[in-house]
């Protein structure tokens, strides 16, 4: 069997690493890799590679050699030509790409799910957000049909107001959602957000909007609008009995409220 | 001769190794009994303080001299006088023991060796006396209200340290100059005392300039309002006086040894001779051995300083930990991930020069894969930058896999393994040219292989049970995986050491049969080190935040804030490459003299 | 020499490098927290409320502690595993066999669980090693935090809200800020020894009919001359209203042989009306009586 050129070598395991990376996170996990770690994992993965093929003296020279031969050999000319045109119009492009503006926000590192405040101040009063309920939700056992019936009119809320953002099946993906960078419209069928929470907690976002983030929120960045002037807290109420109902998730009580998410 | 002669050896070396006990016994139990006497009175505050209050300044309150911000001369001037420091009280300790070694060994290379280092160390401490007066001088011109401030409190030692000063010069010149005079009998014991004086001068001085430090990070013995009590050993044994101590003594042998190391590169790049090639080839793998030797326990006491700082106050534990030093230590990270990985080069190289080291080859690929996966997990930051698209297509900023390996389970786990990792390529190299003589030999390989195996496998189960515990209890899990750690590396050694004991050469090591890159190995390392260095001397710095002393004596300069990393990184650089340039002028002037001499 | 830059690049490269990085992720800089007081105008219970949780996450630093992901504090202003929030359980807290303080109602559990935290540790909470009998939490009215009694009580009145309990703190009022933070008045002076020492003219100036203690200070006009002085001024004021001015405007006419901006221009704002009326009247007659 015929040994693989230390050169070629080098760069397939380089290459085979980032095709490991790749599809580990791409077909097994689906889940992307940010481009920042990607960078920073190669950068080393190169690294080490390197290291190891010169790490002794036969290695390092059969490595250096095809290079060498690039440079000095006569009978290479031609493709020395090549490479010598070629290599900086790569470091043109990638110079280019890496420098040129693009459409992108701006990166900022911003807490998703931040604190909520101890109490709100809306439609004129202060609500105290730790003992706060909604006063639909004990009719779920009391009064069947009365709570339908606050479902039913959530839902209007819902279609009226916020599905051109979070979407008609509650996913975040509303007819608007493709122009929002970060945030983007919360999804609301996944595990991580309103089952995660307490009415109380829905009440203050949808009441206080975007603007009522605390500053590790990033206030400034989200367009939710601050739903306490154009809708009642009837209205609230009703529609947070809604995303529940849907999504079929079960609000979050304080009883529960043990150690951390 | 011999065999009294290694008797001899093996005395000194338990003197040596008790004296330095000793001292840090003394310190230690000193400053226990202290520790009983000041809990009592804490909860009364029976004393009347005999100081005044920190003052209250303004902006005008510091004077300014030519333009630029005094923070930033005060800062570079200290550190460079750090740096200094450190190297000049790291060289004598294992030129010391070099001494003794070649004592004991009767072998001539290694009293030389300890001679050339200690004459590298000569010029670096008249500049550490001159980077030291310039900054007293620059405190007192900048900063005059606080110098005075804590020059009332620390007045009697300052009797002592210059005292201990003039007392280290002197042991200093008479152990340099009176080396060969010294060299043989009775003369050779003397010297070796003088050595040790030598070092305890040097290390008391250390211990009482980080007292000044470590008040200013967590002050004792004044009032809330900073009022001297007028116990000056009270604000000297201060919460981190003792933690900051150990890390400094440890930190200060591993940059010894860097440093030197890039003195032996610098000298066989330019050597011709053969065997001078060789000489400073050895040299600077004895270099990169101390170096490292002094860097593995070094997170420990780190752990230890960072635990001490939680106990004394959160507020500044979270600050570090989690506030705006967060990222500080991703820097850090790529730091320590580069001294690793340039120290297992460096000895993945030096296979090259041991017959029949080729047979180990073939672990490097593995050592190396093991050290890359934890580096990458040693790696990968916890909050993680993205883009909006990224984001976009993840559904959210939080990475469910990347993120689980940016907590500190991860973390621990992984700084272990490369531990471990780095000692094994150590182990391999002893072993290197070696065919053991004992009939157990194939047993004992079993072992050390079962004991690696199942401290790996030990440590990485600690680690991933981490996930499942909660946050406080988990913290203690980097107790046992450091205990592992430290056993596989006690019990390997031991083992190694018996199995190899009279064990037959394949040849002799050829020494200065190395490529040159392997001494850019060495560079790597010493610059790595200087900058870390750095970078860890504004942390503990910056973690102060406003305060000249934390919480009794506010900074009301014009520079109170913190500055950003990049800011901070870019003081650091330009400190480096000063330290640097004066480095390499010392190097130039030995050569300089010695071509001087050769004339002659 | 070749070897020597080639050493120089390589390290330049390795040093440059950290600092590339070292700029590439996110910069913060800590400003230093400003010391602006609290006004206390049209203060309500509801602004000092709100004024308590400024203070609580912002100045007390108290969440940095107190939150429910560390652990490493109880929960102060929200219910959870530590029972309902700390102003509710205060009753049971001072009722506690393991309570050593001297509070004896809710509110003043709480301030005094501030200022020594170590009458009552909760479980779990105590520094190690000491069976949960002294705290780790720091003083918040020393240090680094150094709450003023007015800030602790809004953070109580806070705390109290938090819980739903009553707010038993009262609002404070401007007598209580004032003798918090500005230095005592002791009132007007009476005579003009006394005021000769309150505003320290003797420091540059011989006042005629004061103890000058043997001391002749040369560095502002002797003011027995001031008659001259006033002749000398250019537009001929009457001599009360001439030094009335002299006073309060030092620099509008300085007598010769003088330095301007010497004397303190701040008097107008220093002196009460009664003391500047005293100082004339009475260095204007000692003038007059030394004709």
């Amino acid at each position: 069997m015929k040994r693989i050129p230390k050169l070629a070598l080098t760069v397939g395991l380089i290459a085979a690493v980032y095709g490991l990376f790749v599809a580990v996170f791409t077909y097994i996990l689906h889940l992307p890799v940010p481009a920042s770690v990607m960078k920073m994992y190669m950068f080393f993965v190169t690294v080490v590679v390197l290291l190891v093929m010169t790490s002794n003296e036969d290695s390092a020279r059969e490595l250096v050699a095809p290079l060498e031969a690039l440079v000095y050999q006569p009978r290479l000319r031609r493709l020395r030509a090549a490479v010598f045109i070629v290599a900086p119009l790569a470091g043109f492009g990638l110079t280019y790409n890496v420098t040129r503006p693009t459409l992108d926000a701006p990166l900022e590192l911003r807490t998703v799910h931040p604190a909520p405040p101890n109490s709100v101040k809306v439609f004129g009063k202060t609500y105290n957000l730790l003992t706060l309920e909604n006063p639909y939700r004990a009719k779920e056992k009391s009064d069947l049909e009365a709570f339908r019936q606050a479902v039913e009119e959530g839902k209007t809320v819902y279609f009226q107001n916020c599905h051109y953002c979070h979407g008609d099946k509650l996913d975040g993906k509303g007819h608007f959602s493709g122009g929002f960078n970060n945030p983007l419209p919360a999804n609301f069928t996944d595990v991580g957000t309103i089952a995660q929470l307490q009415e109380s907690f829905l009440f203050w976002r949808i009441a206080t909007g975007g603007p009522g983030l605390p500053n590790e929120g990033a206030p400034w960045a989200s367009p939710m609008p601050v739903w306490s002037n154009y809708l009642t807290e009837d209205e609230i109420w009703k529609v947070i009995l809604f995303l529940y109902d849907y999504t079929g998730y079960a609000p979050r009580v304080m009883k529960e409220e043990k150690g951390h998410s | 001769m011999k065999p009294r002669n290694t008797l001899f050896t093996l005395a000194r070396r338990v003197l040596a190794v008790s004296l330095v006990a000793l001292i840090f016994a003394v310190n230690g139990g000193v400053a226990f009994a202290a520790e009983e006497a000041a809990v009592a009175p804490a909860g009364e505050t029976a004393i009347a303080p005999v100081g005044q209050p920190a003052p209250v300044l303004t902006e005008e309150s510091y004077p300014l001299l030519g333009g630029g911000s005094s923070r930033v001369k005060v800062w570079i001037v200290a550190q460079l006088h750090l740096f200094f420091a450190a190297f000049v009280l790291g060289v004598p300790i294992f030129v010391l023991v070099i001494e003794g070694i070649g004592m004991a060994t009767g072998d001539k290379r290694y009293d030389a060796m300890a001679k050339e280092f200690i004459k590298i160390s000569m010029v670096a401490f008249s500049f550490t006396a001159t980077l030291g007066g310039i900054l007293l001088f620059l405190l007192a011109m900048l900063y005059p209200d606080f110098t005075v401030y804590s020059l009332k409190i620390f007045r009697p030692i300052l009797i002592a340290y210059a005292l201990l000063f003039f007392g280290e010069s002197l042991c200093l010149y008479i152990y340099y100059y009176g080396w060969e005079a010294m060299s043989s009998g009775f003369g050779k014991w003397v010297h070796l005392t003088v050595g040790l004086l030598l070092n305890a001068a040097g290390m008391t001085l250390m211990v009482l300039s980080n007292s000044w430090a470590t008040f200013m990070m967590a002050p004792s013995g004044v009032t809330p309002d900073g009022a001297f009590l007028g116990d000056v050993w009270a604000v000297m044994h201060g919460p981190l006086w003792n933690p900051i101590n150990l890390h400094r003594f440890i930190a200060n042998i591993a940059y010894g040894g860097s440093i030197v190391g890039a003195y032996a590169a610098y000298k066989f790049l330019t050597a011709k001779a053969p065997e001078e090639k060789a000489h400073y080839d050895w040299m600077g793998y004895t270099a990169n051995f101390i170096a490292v030797v002094g860097l593995l326990p070094l997170p420990f006491a780190g752990y230890w300083l960072t635990k001490e700082l939680y106990a004394y106050s959160q507020q500044m534990g979270i600050t570090l930990m989690g506030g705006i030093f967060a990222w500080l230590f991703i820097i850090q990270a790529l730091l320590i991930g580069a001294i690793f990985l340039g120290a297992n080069y460096y000895l993945w190289l030096g296979l090259v020069r041991v017959p029949g080291g080729e047979a180990y080859r073939k672990a490097i690929g593995w050592m190396a894969t093991v050290l890359l996966v934890c580096f990458l997990v040693w790696f990968t930051p916890h909050t993680i930058i993205m883009t909006s698209s990224e984001i976009k297509a993840l559904g959210g900023a939080h990475h469910p896999v990347l993120g689980a390996l940016g907590v500190m389970s991860a973390k621990n786990t992984a700084v272990n393994i490369m531990i471990l990792t780095t000692f094994l390529a150590f182990l391999l190299y002893q072993r290197a040219g070696k065919i053991p003589k004992v009939g157990w030999a194939r047993g004992g390989n079993a072992a050390l292989a079962a004991l690696f195996a199942a401290g790996a496998a030990n440590i990485v189960t600690l680690g991933i049970y981490g996930y499942y515990i909660p946050a406080n209890i988990r913290i203690g899990l980097s107790v046992p995986q450091v205990f592992t750690t430290l056993f596989v590396i006690a019990a390997a050694s031991l083992i190694n050491g018996v199995m190899y004991r009279g064990a037959s050469e394949t040849g002799p090591t050829r020494w200065g049969d190395m490529p040159a890159r392997s001494q850019y190995a060495l560079f790597l390392l010493a610059v790595s080190f200087t900058w870390l260095m750095g970078l860890m001397g504004y942390v503990r710095s910056g973690i102060r935040q406003h305060w000249h002393v934390y919480t009794v004596f506010r900074d009301y300069s014009p520079d109170a804030f913190t500055p950003t990393l990049g800011y901070a990184a870019n003081v650091v650089s330009v400190t480096v490459l000063i330290f640097m340039a004066m480095v390499i002028f010392i190097f130039w002037l030995d050569n300089f003299s010695r071509k001087k001499a050769a004339h002659k | 020499m070749k070897t020597l830059a080639q050493i120089l690049a390589f390290s330049l490269m390795v040093v440059g490098g950290y600092s590339w990085f070292s700029n590439s992720i996110p910069q913060l800089r800590a400003e230093p927290p400003s010391e602006e007081s609290v006004s206390l105008e049209g203060m309500t219970m509801e602004s000092f409320v709100a004024l308590g949780q400024t203070i609580f996450e912002g100045k007390g630093t108290c969440p940095l502690c107190h939150n429910a992901v560390g652990h490493r504090a109880p929960l102060l202003v929200e219910a959870g595993s530590d029972g309902p929030p700390v102003a509710a359980r205060a009753p049971s807290r001072l009722a506690d066999g393991r309570y050593h303080g001297t509070a004896s109602k809710p509110e003043e559990y709480l301030r005094e669980s501030m200022v020594s935290p170590s009458a009552f540790v909760v479980e779990g909470f105590g520094k190690p090693g000491t069976g949960d009998s002294v705290s780790p939490m720091p003083d918040v009215s020393a240090g680094s935090i150094k709450l003023s009694p007015v800030e602790i009580d809004a953070v109580i009145a806070y705390m109290q809200s938090a819980a739903g309990v009553d707010i038993t703190v009262p609002l404070p009022t401007e007598a209580v800020e004032t003798a918090e933070s500005a230095p005592a008045d002791e009132g007007a002076v009476k005579d003009m020894g006394a005021l000769a020492e309150k505003y320290e003219c003797k420091l540059c100036h011989i006042v005629p009919g004061v103890d000058m203690a043997g001391e002749a200070p040369d560095m502002g006009p002797d003011l027995n001359g001031l008659k001259r002085y006033a002749k000398g001024a250019p537009d001929k004021l009457p001599l009360r209203e001439y030094l009335r001015l002299s006073i309060v405007e030092p620099n509008r006419h300085v007598a010769q042989g003088f330095e301007p901006d010497t004397m303190p221009p701040d008097f107008a704002d220093r002196m009460r009306v009664s003391e500047l009326d005293l100082a004339v009247e009475s260095l204007a007659r000692a003038a007059e009586g030394g004709k």
